[in-house]
C-alpha cells in the first residue's frame, strides 16, 4: 500500500508542485489548504507523514497548533515544517512541538524527497528490532544510523533529522574537520553560516541535557567542526 | 542631521550671548531707582509746596489775628505810612542779641535804614540808631563835634555855669505823661540819666532815673552816648535832642527830633507793642521764625525760631549724601551771600506789603540748607490798607529730612531689588543656557552616525516650552527611528516576502525537469531554457539569503553567548583557514605571543573576521598579500585587516558601516547589498567596540579595523 503524505499549504502552486514530486516517488498525497480541512481529514485517518507550513491562510501561527494537534493524534507520527519562515526562534518552536524537522523553502525537491524517504525508513527501523551493524558506537556516544536515535551514556539524545546527519557526519570519522559544505551535503540542506552554528549549538545543548560536561562537538574557526572523542 | 545639527548649534558664544541678553534685560531694573528719584523729586516737590502753602497759610492766619489790630502791632498810635515819612520817627532794629552798653558805635550799623540824621549848626550832627532787643529798647547817639564840652555838672546839675554838652531825651510814657532826662558829657563812662522836677515852691531838682543805662565815650570826631531803656517805660513817642555849647555856661545850640522849645517828643517809635510778642507767641512752632514788620518793611519784632526736635536735623552718612548729590538739581541756588538774602527777604516783604501774600524759596545759610519763607500782609480795619506784613520763615530741614529718609529707604530697597532682579536673571539665563545646550547636545547625539536612534532627551518631563521642544524633538526622533527601523528591517522582509513566489518557480522547475527525465519528452533547447531558469533561480536565492544575511545576524547576536575565549587561537586559525579557501591571495598574519583573552561570542568573531577578509579578497588584486593584525591595547583588542587596492573614496570613511551602502566601482558576479560591513559594526557593537575604515599611509590599499572591548 502506498504511503500517504498530507501537505498543509496555503500557497496552492508550492503545494501542487510538492504533491506532484511526492507523486513521483510513488506517494499518495494529500494537500490541505487549512488547518481545519487538515483537522478534519486527520481526523478521519491520520497520514504516515506530514509536511506543514506555519503560517496557513488566516492563521500565521497556524502550523504550529496544527503540529501539536497532530503530535495529540499520534507520537510516532513523522512531522516536518517547511515554511518560508526561517527564524532561530521559529525553529526553536517547531522542534520544541515535537515536529521531525524543521526545514526552509530554500530546500530542492530532491532534499525534500530524502528527508521523507529517511523518515520512511526511520520509522520502518523502529518497528525492527535494532541491528548491531548499524550502530556506531564512540565513547559515550551510542548512534543508529537506521533508527536515527543518538544515545549519550546510555540516555535518549532526541535530534531533529538535519541534527542527527549532522552528528552522524561528525562521528562517522572522529577527529576529522568537517567544513560547511560537508555537513550540508550530510543533511541534505542548504544553510547559510548562522543557521548552521544554530544546528551545532542546539546539539551541544541537547547532548548537555543528558551530561553537563558534553564537549565533544569543537569549532575550528574559520573551517568548520570536528568530533572529538 | 546636518540640518537639525546646525539649527541647534550652540558654538562656545551662543551660551554667553544668551546669557548677556537676560543680564542687559535684568539690568532694566536700574529704571527703578531713576523712577524712584524722578518719584522722589516730585515728592519733594509736592512736599516742598504744600510746605510753602502751609507756612503761608500760618502767615495769612497770623496776619488775620492782628488784622485792624495797629494798637497790637505798634506802640505809636498812628500808621507811619498813613501820616507819611516823618523823619523823626525812630524804627528800632529789632536785635537778636542784647547790645554791650559800653560807649562804642562799631557794633551798630551804621547804614541801617532806621538810621536818623539830624544836621546841627555848622559841621556838626547827629546820627541816631535804635534797636530793641527783648524788652529793651537801645538807642544810640553818634554826635559829631567839633569841640566836645564836658560837662562838671554832676553835683550841680541846674548850675548853668557848670553846663557843658548835654543831651536830652524825651519819651511819652503809658499814662501819657512827658518824660524829659537828660545827659551831661561827664566824659567817658556810664552816665546818669536826670530829670528835672520842680518840686514845692518852684525849686527845681535833678532826679537820677535809675532804670536807664547809659554810657558816653569819647569818639574821634565828637562822642558816641549809647542808651538803654526798658521799653516798659516808653509810650508811642521818643526823641533826642543835642545840646551843643562852645563852652561851659555858653548858650547852647539845640539840634535832635525833640520840640526845641518844651522838650517835646515828636517822632515816634515805631516798634512793636508790648503784647505783640505774647500775642505772636502762640503761633510760635518748633523751627519757624516769626517776623511782624511795618508796611514800609521795618522789623518790628522777630521770634527766634525754637529749636528743631532733633531727628529733623537731616541725615548722615555716604549714601545719603551720594543721593543727594544727584537728586537737589540746581532748584535752589546755592552760596548766596547775607546781602542776596536779605534782599530776598525784603523784595518778599515789599510785595506783602502791596498786598499779596507769597512765598518763596531761598539758599540758607549753611550748605545743604534751604529756607522757606511767607509773608503775609496784615490789613488794617478797613481791610484794605496794609498796615504791616508777617513774614515766617522755616528751613527747610524737616521736608529735606523727610525726602532723604524716604528716598534712602527707597533707594536702598531698589538697589536691593535690582541686585536681586539682575542675580536671579543670571541663574535663570545660566539654567537656561546650560538646559538648552544640554537638549541641542543630546540632539545632536540622538541619532547616531549608523542611523540607530536614541529617544531618550533631557527636558522630557519639563512643563515648559523647553519640554515642549524636547518632546517634540523626541517624536522625530521616534519617528526618524521607525524609519530607520523600517529601512534596516526592509532587506529581510523583502527577502522573506520574495522566497514563496520563488519557491514556486524552483519546485516547478525541478518537476519540470524531473518529468523531462522520466518521460524524454523535452528537447536539447528545453533542456538549456530549463538550466537557465535555474541558474537564475539559484541567483536569486542567492540574493534573498545575502538580503536576509543582516537579520540573520541580528538574530544569531540576540541569540548568542558570551564565553571567555582566546583570540589569538581563534584569529590563528582562522587565518590559516583563509590560506586555504583562498589560494589566490597571500595572508601575513601578526599575532601577539601572549594569548588574548576576551569575552564575547566566538562565532560572530570569526563571521566578522570572515566578512573583513572577504571586503579584503574583493578589493585585492590576485597575488596581493592581505595582513591580518591583532593587538591587545589594556581594556581593548585591536583586529585590523588591510589590503592593497584602490583607496577608499572619500564619503566612504563615514557611511561605509552603513547597512545597504556599497562602492563598488564594478559589477560583480556575486550579490552585493552591502551588508558586509554592516554585520561587521554589528558584531563589533555587541562587542562593546567600533568599527573603522581608512586608506594606508601610502594611499596603497585600504585597512578596517575593530576594536573590540575584552
Amino acid at each position: 500500500m502506498k504511503k500517504t503524505i498530507a501537505i498543509v499549504e496555503d500557497e496552492r502552486a508550492i503545494r501542487d508542485n510538492y504533491a506532484a514530486a511526492f507523486s513521483r516517488e510513488g506517494y499518495a498525497v494529500r494537500g490541505y489548504a487549512n488547518r481545519r480541512d487538515a483537522m478534519a481529514a486527520f481526523a478521519a485517518r491520520l497520514p504516515d507523514l506530514a509536511v506543514i507550513d506555519i503560517s496557513l491562510e488566516d492563521e500565521p501561527e497556524g502550523g504550529f497548533e496544527l503540529c501539536r494537534e497532530l503530535r495529540g493524534l499520534s507520537a510516532e507520527l513523522p512531522i516536518i515544517f517547511l515554511t518560508a519562515r526561517d527564524s532561530e526562534l521559529d525553529a526553536v518552536s517547531g522542534l520544541r512541538l515535537g515536529a521531525d524537522d524543521f526545514l526552509t523553502k530554500d530546500l530542492s525537491l530532491a532534499h525534500l524527497i530524502a528527508r521523507v524517504n529517511a523518515l520512511f525508513r526511520r520509522v520502518d527501523a523502529l518497528r525492527r528490532p535494532a541491528e548491531e551493524k548499524q550502530v556506531i558506537r564512540r565513547g559515550a556516544l551510542t548512534l543508529d544510523s537506521e533508527r536515527m536515535s543518538v544515545e549519550w551514556n546510555g540516555q535518549v539524545v532526541l535530534l531533529s533529522l538535519t541534527e542527527f546527519w549532522i552528528v552522524y557526519a561528525l562521528t562517522k570519522h572522529p577527529g576529522h574537520v568537517k567544513n560547511r559544505q560537508q555537513l550540508m551535503d550530510a543533511a541534505n540542506v542548504v544553510l547559510d553560516d548562522n543557521t548552521i552554528t544554530s544546528h551545532i549549538k542546539r546539539i551541544r545543548r541537547k547532548f548537555q541535557v543528558v551530561d553537563e560536561k558534553f564537549d565533544a562537538v569543537h569549532t575550528v574557526y574559520g573551517m568548520g567542526y570536528r568530533w572529538v572523542e | 542631521m546636518g540640518r537639525i545639527s546646525d539649527l541647534l548649534n550652540f558654538g562656545p558664544i551662543s551660551p554667553f550671548r544668551l546669557r548677556t541678553k537676560l543680564l542687559l534685560l535684568a539690568l532694566t531694573t536700574l529704571a527703578l531707582p531713576w523712577a524712584g528719584c524722578q518719584y522722589a523729586r516730585e515728592m519733594e516737590t509736592v512736599l516742598r509746596e504744600s510746605e510753602q502753602q502751609s507756612l503761608l497759610a500760618v502767615a495769612t492766619t497770623v496776619a488775620g489775628s492782628l488784622k485792624g489790630r495797629q494798637e497790637l502791632l505798634f506802640r505809636a498810635d498812628s500808621l507811619p505810612a498813613l501820616d507819611g515819612v516823618n523823619s523823626r520817627d525812630i524804627t528800632p532794629v529789632v536785635l537778636s542779641g542784647a547790645p554791650l552798653i559800653d560807649g562804642r558805635a562799631d557794633e551798630w550799623d551804621t547804614n541801617a535804614r532806621s538810621l536818623v540824621r539830624v544836621a546841627g549848626p555848622g559841621g556838626d550832627g547827629l546820627r541816631l540808631l535804635a534797636a530793641t532787643h527783648e524788652r529793651w529798647l537801645y538807642l544810640a547817639l553818634l554826635v559829631h563835634d567839633d569841640k566836645v564840652v564836658y560837662d562838671s555838672s554832676e553835683m550841680t546839675p541846674l548850675d548853668s555855669a557848670t553846663i557843658g554838652d548835654r543831651i536830652w531825651l524825651a519819651f511819652d510814657d503809658k499814662r501819657g505823661g512827658q518824660q524829659r532826662l537828660f545827659f551831661g558829657s561827664t566824659g567817658a563812662g556810664t552816665v546818669r540819666a536826670r530829670r528835672i522836677e520842680t518840686r514845692e515852691y518852684g525849686r527845681e531838682e535833678a532826679v537820677e532815673e535809675p532804670r536807664i543805662e547809659a554810657v558816653w565815650q569819647r569818639a574821634r570826631d565828637g562822642y558816641v552816648l549809647e542808651i538803654g531803656i526798658p521799653l516798659s517805660l516808653v509810650g508811642q513817642r521818643v526823641g533826642v535832642l543835642i545840646d551843643d555849647r562852645d563852652r561851659r555856661g555858653a548858650a547852647r545850640t539845640s539840634y535832635g527830633t525833640l520840640d526845641v522849645a518844651d522838650l517835646r517828643a515828636t517822632g515816634r517809635l515805631i516798634a512793636a507793642s508790648p503784647d505783640l510778642n505774647d500775642h505772636l507767641k502762640q503761633f510760635s512752632q518748633p523751627g519757624v521764625e516769626l517776623t511782624v514788620a511795618s508796611s514800609t518793611g521795618a522789623v518790628l519784632t522777630r521770634l527766634d525760631a525754637p529749636a528743631l526736635p532733633g531727628d529733623y536735623t537731616g541725615m548722615r552718612g555716604f549714601l545719603p549724601r551720594m543721593y543727594r548729590l544727584f537728586l537737589d538739581g540746581g532748584a535752589i541756588p546755592r552760596n548766596v551771600s547775607q546781602a542776596e538774602r536779605a534782599r530776598a527777604t525784603q523784595a518778599l516783604t515789599a510785595r506783602a506789603a502791596r498786598g499779596t501774600p507769597q512765598s518763596t524759596l531761598f539758599a540758607g545759610p549753611y550748605e545743604n540748607r534751604v529756607i522757606v519763607a511767607a509773608a503775609a500782609p496784615i490789613f488794617g480795619a478797613d481791610g484794605k490798607q496794609v498796615i504791616g506784613v508777617i513774614q515766617l520763615a522755616q528751613t527747610a530741614d524737616r521736608w529735606l529730612t523727610l525726602r532723604d529718609r524716604a528716598l534712602t529707604r527707597l533707594l536702598n530697597l531698589t538697589l536691593f531689588v535690582t541686585l536681586f532682579a539682575v542675580g536671579a536673571a543670571f541663574w535663570f539665563a545660566g539654567r537656561m543656557t546650560l538646559r538648552i545646550s544640554r537638549l541641542g547636545a543630546a540632539s545632536e547625539t540622538a541619532l547616531s552616525r549608523e542611523g540607530s536612534v536614541s529617544r531618550v532627551l533631557p527636558e522630557e518631563r519639563a512643563k515648559d516650552e523647553l519640554g515642549d521642544l524636547s518632546r517634540s524633538f523626541s517624536s522625530l526622533l521616534g519617528r526618524l527611528d521607525e524609519y530607520t527601523g523600517y529601512l534596516r528591517t526592509l532587506a529581510g522582509k523583502l527577502a522573506h516576502e520574495i522566497r514563496t513566489p520563488l519557491t514556486i518557480i524552483r519546485s516547478s522547475l525541478e518537476n519540470l525537469e524531473s518529468e523531462a527525465q522520466s518521460s524524454n519528452g523535452l528537447g536539447d533547447n528545453a533542456k538549456v531554457y530549463i538550466a537557465r531558469a535555474r541558474e537564475g533561480s539559484e541567483r536569486l536565492a542567492a540574493i534573498l539569503t545575502a538580503m536576509g544575511a543582516a537579520t540573520k545576524v541580528e538574530e544569531a547576536i540576540a541569540h548568542s553567548e558570551r564565553q571567555r575565549f582566546d583570540l589569538t587561537a581563534l584569529v590563528r586559525t582562522a587565518v590559516a583557514a583563509y590560506g586555504s579557501a583562498f589560494p589566490q591571495r597571500q595572508f601575513a598574519c601578526e599575532i601577539p605571543a601572549d594569548p588574548v583573552e576576551m569575552t564575547g561570542a566566538p562565532d560572530l568573531i570569526v563571521q566578522m573576521l570572515d566578512k573583513l577578509v572577504d571586503n579584503a579578497v574583493d578589493f585585492s588584486a590576485e597575488g596581493a598579500t592581505i595582513s591580518v593584525v591583532l593587538r591587545a591595547e589594556g581594556a581593548h583588542a585591536e583586529l585590523s585587516v588591510a589590503n592593497p587596492g584602490p583607496p577608499l573614496p572619500a564619503e566612504a570613511h563615514k557611511r561605509l558601516f552603513e547597512s545597504l551602502w556599497q562602492s563598488r566601482a564594478e559589477a560583480d558576479k556575486r550579490p552585493h547589498f552591502g551588508l558586509g560591513l554592516y554585520i561587521v559594526r554589528l558584531i563589533a557593537e555587541f562587542h562593546g567596540g567600533t568599527a573603522q575604515a581608512a586608506n594606508l599611509a601610502d594611499n596603497s590599499g585600504a585597512i578596517f579595523s575593530v576594536r573590540l572591548a575584552r
